[in-house]
Protein backbone atom coordinates (compact mmCIF):
# COMPACT_ATOMS: atom_id res chain seq x y z
CA UNK A 1 0.00 0.00 0.00
CA UNK A 2 1.33 3.04 -1.11
CA UNK A 3 0.37 6.49 1.27
CA UNK A 4 0.50 9.92 -0.05
CA UNK A 5 0.61 12.27 3.12
CA UNK A 6 -0.17 15.91 2.04
CA UNK A 7 1.08 18.51 5.25
CA UNK A 8 0.29 21.50 4.73
CA UNK A 9 1.50 24.41 7.20
CA UNK A 10 1.83 28.54 6.96
CA UNK A 11 5.25 27.43 9.22
CA UNK A 12 6.40 24.26 8.83
CA UNK A 13 9.68 24.78 10.64
CA UNK A 14 8.25 26.60 13.74
CA UNK A 15 5.72 24.26 14.68
CA UNK A 16 6.61 21.90 17.58
CA UNK A 17 4.03 18.88 16.38
CA UNK A 18 4.36 19.08 12.54
CA UNK A 19 7.91 18.82 13.69
CA UNK A 20 7.48 15.66 15.98
CA UNK A 21 5.67 14.27 13.22
CA UNK A 22 8.21 14.47 10.65
CA UNK A 23 10.83 13.55 12.98
CA UNK A 24 8.35 10.64 13.45
CA UNK A 25 7.71 9.31 9.96
CA UNK A 26 9.35 5.00 9.48
CA UNK A 27 11.91 4.67 7.34
CA UNK A 28 9.67 3.10 4.31
CA UNK A 29 9.34 3.72 0.12
CA UNK A 30 5.48 2.91 0.63
CA UNK A 31 5.13 6.61 1.74
CA UNK A 32 5.87 10.16 0.38
CA UNK A 33 5.63 13.03 2.08
CA UNK A 34 4.13 16.59 0.30
CA UNK A 35 4.57 19.69 1.92
CA UNK A 36 2.65 21.92 0.07
CA UNK A 37 3.57 25.63 1.08
CA UNK A 38 7.18 24.12 0.93
CA UNK A 39 6.65 23.12 -2.57
CA UNK A 40 4.22 26.03 -3.77
CA UNK A 41 5.26 29.06 -1.95
CA UNK A 42 3.68 31.66 -4.55
CA UNK A 43 0.34 29.62 -4.55
CA UNK A 44 0.64 28.32 -8.01
CA UNK A 45 -0.05 25.13 -7.49
CA UNK A 46 1.04 22.70 -10.97
CA UNK A 47 -2.26 20.32 -11.21
CA UNK A 48 -0.73 17.88 -13.46
CA UNK A 49 1.97 17.25 -11.25
CA UNK A 50 -0.43 16.37 -8.03
CA UNK A 51 -2.92 14.77 -10.10
CA UNK A 52 -0.15 12.10 -11.22
CA UNK A 53 0.76 11.79 -7.30
CA UNK A 54 -2.73 10.99 -6.40
CA UNK A 55 -3.11 8.52 -8.91
CA UNK A 56 0.42 6.72 -7.38
CA UNK A 57 -1.30 6.16 -4.54
CA UNK A 58 -3.52 3.90 -2.48
CA UNK A 59 -4.15 6.02 0.64
CA UNK A 60 -4.26 10.25 0.63
CA UNK A 61 -3.58 11.84 4.16
CA UNK A 62 -4.54 15.51 5.05
CA UNK A 63 -2.05 16.45 7.74
CA UNK A 64 -2.67 19.92 9.00
CA UNK A 65 -3.53 22.44 11.87
CA UNK A 66 -7.07 22.03 12.60
CA UNK A 67 -8.04 26.61 11.95
CA UNK A 68 -11.09 27.90 12.36
CA UNK A 69 -12.61 24.07 11.95
CA UNK A 70 -11.05 23.60 8.67
CA UNK A 71 -7.62 23.53 6.99
CA UNK A 72 -4.69 26.40 6.29
CA UNK A 73 -5.97 28.20 2.70
CA UNK A 74 -3.21 26.70 0.47
CA UNK A 75 -4.80 22.76 1.30
CA UNK A 76 -8.43 24.61 0.31
CA UNK A 77 -6.56 26.43 -2.72
CA UNK A 78 -5.08 22.46 -3.52
CA UNK A 79 -7.89 20.95 -3.49
CA UNK A 80 -10.52 23.31 -5.84
CA UNK A 81 -7.40 23.04 -8.03
CA UNK A 82 -6.00 19.77 -8.10
CA UNK A 83 -9.59 17.80 -7.92
CA UNK A 84 -11.63 19.01 -10.89
CA UNK A 85 -14.16 17.73 -12.86
CA UNK A 86 -13.34 14.47 -15.19
CA UNK A 87 -10.75 13.73 -12.94
CA UNK A 88 -12.09 13.11 -9.15
CA UNK A 89 -16.00 13.17 -10.33
CA UNK A 90 -18.13 13.89 -13.30
CA UNK A 91 -17.84 12.19 -16.60
CA UNK A 92 -14.77 10.08 -16.80
CA UNK A 93 -13.79 11.80 -13.48
CA UNK A 94 -13.01 8.09 -11.55
CA UNK A 95 -9.20 8.90 -10.73
CA UNK A 96 -9.71 8.87 -7.05
CA UNK A 97 -12.10 6.06 -6.54
CA UNK A 98 -11.55 2.90 -4.47
CA UNK A 99 -8.64 5.02 -2.82
CA UNK A 100 -8.91 5.63 1.03
CA UNK A 101 -8.81 9.32 1.96
CA UNK A 102 -8.15 10.16 5.67
CA UNK A 103 -7.39 13.37 7.99
CA UNK A 104 -4.43 14.09 10.49
CA UNK A 105 -5.57 16.56 12.68
CA UNK A 106 -3.42 19.04 14.94
CA UNK A 107 -5.90 20.41 17.38
CA UNK A 108 -5.46 23.24 19.87
CA UNK A 109 -8.22 22.59 22.15
CA UNK A 110 -8.90 19.38 24.46
CA UNK A 111 -10.76 16.56 23.06
CA UNK A 112 -13.49 16.97 25.64
CA UNK A 113 -14.80 20.70 24.68
CA UNK A 114 -15.66 18.75 20.67
CA UNK A 115 -18.73 17.58 21.95
CA UNK A 116 -22.58 18.99 22.40
CA UNK A 117 -21.81 21.30 25.79
CA UNK A 118 -18.74 21.30 25.26
CA UNK A 119 -16.65 24.53 24.33
CA UNK A 120 -16.47 23.92 21.06
CA UNK A 121 -19.83 22.60 20.87
CA UNK A 122 -19.68 20.40 18.10
CA UNK A 123 -17.86 16.79 17.56
CA UNK A 124 -14.97 16.21 14.58
CA UNK A 125 -17.18 14.52 13.01
CA UNK A 126 -19.70 17.02 12.73
CA UNK A 127 -16.79 19.48 11.44
CA UNK A 128 -15.10 17.33 9.30
CA UNK A 129 -18.04 17.25 7.28
CA UNK A 130 -16.71 18.73 4.02
CA UNK A 131 -13.68 16.56 4.08
CA UNK A 132 -16.44 13.60 4.13
CA UNK A 133 -18.31 14.87 1.77
CA UNK A 134 -15.46 15.17 -0.73
CA UNK A 135 -14.31 11.40 -0.11
CA UNK A 136 -17.53 10.45 -0.86
CA UNK A 137 -18.01 12.60 -3.82
CA UNK A 138 -14.52 11.35 -5.22
CA UNK A 139 -15.21 7.56 -4.17
CA UNK A 140 -12.84 7.40 -1.28
CA UNK A 141 -13.46 5.32 1.49
CA UNK A 142 -12.90 7.51 4.81
CA UNK A 143 -10.70 6.75 7.52
CA UNK A 144 -11.30 7.53 10.89
CA UNK A 145 -9.67 10.70 11.62
CA UNK A 146 -6.21 10.58 13.88
CA UNK A 147 -6.61 13.61 15.43
CA UNK A 148 -3.95 15.18 17.98
CA UNK A 149 -5.14 17.04 21.01
CA UNK A 150 -3.27 19.79 22.84
CA UNK A 151 0.31 18.43 21.82
CA UNK A 152 2.03 21.44 23.64
CA UNK A 153 0.64 19.50 27.34
CA UNK A 154 1.33 15.90 26.16
CA UNK A 155 3.99 13.89 28.62
CA UNK A 156 6.75 12.19 26.80
CA UNK A 157 5.04 8.79 27.27
CA UNK A 158 1.99 9.93 25.16
CA UNK A 159 4.23 11.64 22.39
CA UNK A 160 6.18 8.12 22.67
CA UNK A 161 2.66 6.42 21.58
CA UNK A 162 1.57 9.16 19.32
CA UNK A 163 4.64 8.57 17.38
CA UNK A 164 4.04 4.92 17.28
CA UNK A 165 -0.14 5.14 16.49
CA UNK A 166 1.00 7.46 13.54
CA UNK A 167 3.43 5.16 11.84
CA UNK A 168 0.64 2.39 11.79
CA UNK A 169 -1.92 5.36 10.97
CA UNK A 170 0.38 5.53 7.62
CA UNK A 171 1.47 1.88 7.17
CA UNK A 172 -1.12 -0.42 8.54
CA UNK A 173 -4.42 -1.38 6.48
CA UNK A 174 -6.73 -1.53 9.63
CA UNK A 175 -4.28 0.35 12.54
CA UNK A 176 -7.54 -0.43 14.94
CA UNK A 177 -7.58 -3.85 14.97
CA UNK A 178 -5.16 -5.76 17.92
CA UNK A 179 -4.31 -8.74 15.15
CA UNK A 180 -2.84 -5.95 12.50
CA UNK A 181 -0.80 -3.90 14.52
CA UNK A 182 0.97 -7.02 17.13
CA UNK A 183 1.82 -8.47 13.33
CA UNK A 184 3.32 -4.56 12.42
CA UNK A 185 5.23 -4.92 15.93
CA UNK A 186 6.88 -7.97 15.23
CA UNK A 187 8.13 -6.85 12.18
CA UNK A 188 9.46 -3.85 13.08
CA UNK A 189 11.10 -5.56 16.41
CA UNK A 190 12.42 -7.98 13.91
CA UNK A 191 13.74 -5.09 12.03
CA UNK A 192 15.27 -2.99 14.99
CA UNK A 193 18.81 -1.74 15.54
CA UNK A 194 19.96 -3.86 18.23
CA UNK A 195 23.32 -1.73 18.12
CA UNK A 196 21.50 1.06 19.58
CA UNK A 197 20.93 -0.70 22.60
CA UNK A 198 23.49 -1.25 25.08
CA UNK A 199 22.68 -4.36 26.46
CA UNK A 200 24.45 -7.85 25.41
CA UNK A 201 20.79 -9.88 25.53
CA UNK A 202 18.51 -7.30 23.59
CA UNK A 203 18.72 -9.86 20.58
CA UNK A 204 17.60 -12.56 23.06
CA UNK A 205 14.47 -10.49 24.45
CA UNK A 206 13.43 -8.34 21.73
CA UNK A 207 12.87 -12.63 20.34
CA UNK A 208 11.25 -13.95 23.07
CA UNK A 209 9.31 -10.67 22.98
CA UNK A 210 7.67 -11.56 19.70
CA UNK A 211 7.39 -14.99 20.70
CA UNK A 212 5.05 -14.14 23.37
CA UNK A 213 3.26 -11.98 21.16
CA UNK A 214 2.63 -14.77 19.02
CA UNK A 215 1.85 -17.32 21.45
CA UNK A 216 -0.75 -14.84 22.97
CA UNK A 217 -2.43 -14.47 19.31
CA UNK A 218 -2.63 -18.25 19.32
CA UNK A 219 -4.35 -18.34 22.36
CA UNK A 220 -6.58 -15.33 21.81
CA UNK A 221 -7.61 -17.18 18.31
CA UNK A 222 -7.97 -20.37 19.94
CA UNK A 223 -10.24 -18.84 23.01
CA UNK A 224 -12.51 -17.13 19.81
CA UNK A 225 -12.80 -20.08 18.52
CA UNK A 226 -14.46 -21.84 21.66
CA UNK A 227 -16.55 -18.88 21.96
CA UNK A 228 -17.97 -18.86 18.38
CA UNK A 229 -18.09 -23.03 18.62
CA UNK A 230 -20.66 -22.21 21.58
CA UNK A 231 -22.73 -20.27 19.79
CA UNK A 232 -23.71 -22.56 16.76
CA UNK B 1 1.64 -14.36 34.57
CA UNK B 2 5.27 -14.98 35.58
CA UNK B 3 5.95 -15.05 32.28
CA UNK B 4 4.23 -11.50 31.09
CA UNK B 5 5.53 -9.96 33.96
CA UNK B 6 9.64 -11.10 33.71
CA UNK B 7 8.83 -10.10 29.97
CA UNK B 8 8.01 -6.57 30.88
CA UNK B 9 10.20 -5.88 33.50
CA UNK B 10 13.15 -6.89 30.38
CA UNK B 11 11.33 -4.38 27.82
CA UNK B 12 11.70 -1.65 30.15
CA UNK B 13 15.24 -2.45 30.36
CA UNK B 14 15.84 -2.50 26.92
CA UNK B 15 13.83 1.04 26.67
CA UNK B 16 16.65 2.25 29.70
CA UNK B 17 19.18 0.70 27.79
CA UNK B 18 18.45 2.31 24.15
CA UNK B 19 20.03 5.24 22.54
CA UNK B 20 17.26 6.05 20.03
CA UNK B 21 14.24 7.78 20.79
CA UNK B 22 11.98 6.06 18.35
CA UNK B 23 13.19 2.56 19.57
CA UNK B 24 12.27 3.68 22.66
CA UNK B 25 9.18 3.76 21.90
CA UNK B 26 8.69 0.67 20.18
CA UNK B 27 9.92 -1.09 22.63
CA UNK B 28 7.04 0.79 25.18
CA UNK B 29 4.27 0.12 22.92
CA UNK B 30 5.53 -3.41 22.49
CA UNK B 31 4.86 -3.56 26.73
CA UNK B 32 1.57 -2.04 25.97
CA UNK B 33 0.72 -4.45 23.19
CA UNK B 34 1.54 -7.64 25.28
CA UNK B 35 -0.65 -5.73 28.19
CA UNK B 36 -3.84 -5.54 25.47
CA UNK B 37 -3.14 -8.98 24.85
CA UNK B 38 -3.35 -10.62 28.22
CA UNK B 39 -6.67 -8.24 28.75
CA UNK B 40 -8.24 -9.50 25.60
CA UNK B 41 -7.26 -13.23 26.77
CA UNK B 42 -9.13 -12.12 30.21
CA UNK B 43 -11.95 -10.74 28.15
CA UNK B 44 -12.32 -13.50 26.08
CA UNK B 45 -12.10 -15.93 28.74
CA UNK B 46 -14.51 -14.50 30.88
CA UNK B 47 -17.27 -14.15 27.60
CA UNK B 48 -15.98 -18.02 27.60
CA UNK B 49 -17.13 -18.65 31.30
CA UNK B 50 -20.19 -16.75 30.63
CA UNK B 51 -21.22 -18.96 27.83
CA UNK B 52 -20.89 -21.98 29.45
CA UNK B 53 -22.70 -21.13 32.59
CA UNK B 54 -25.26 -19.44 30.39
CA UNK B 55 -28.89 -21.23 31.06
CA UNK B 56 -29.82 -21.07 27.33
CA UNK B 57 -27.04 -23.63 26.47
CA UNK B 58 -27.63 -26.11 29.45
CA UNK B 59 -29.98 -28.26 27.57
CA UNK B 60 -27.83 -27.88 24.63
Amino acid sequence: MKTLILISHPNLEESSSQQFLVQSLPESTEITVHYLEGAYPDGQIDIKKEQELLKQHDRILFQFPFYWYSSPPLLKHWQDEVLEEHFAFGYRGNKLRGKEFGLILVIGVGEKEYQTGGQEGYSISELTKPFQAMANKTGMTYLKPLSIFQFPYMTEEEKMQLLIQYQQWLMIDRPDSLKAREQWLIQELENTDQQLIEADSSAFILDEAIEMIEDNRLELDELRMHIDNDHQ
Amino acid sequence: MEDKQWMLAQLTDLFHKSRDYKQKALLMAAKELIEEQEKRKEQLQGELDGTLWNPGNWNG
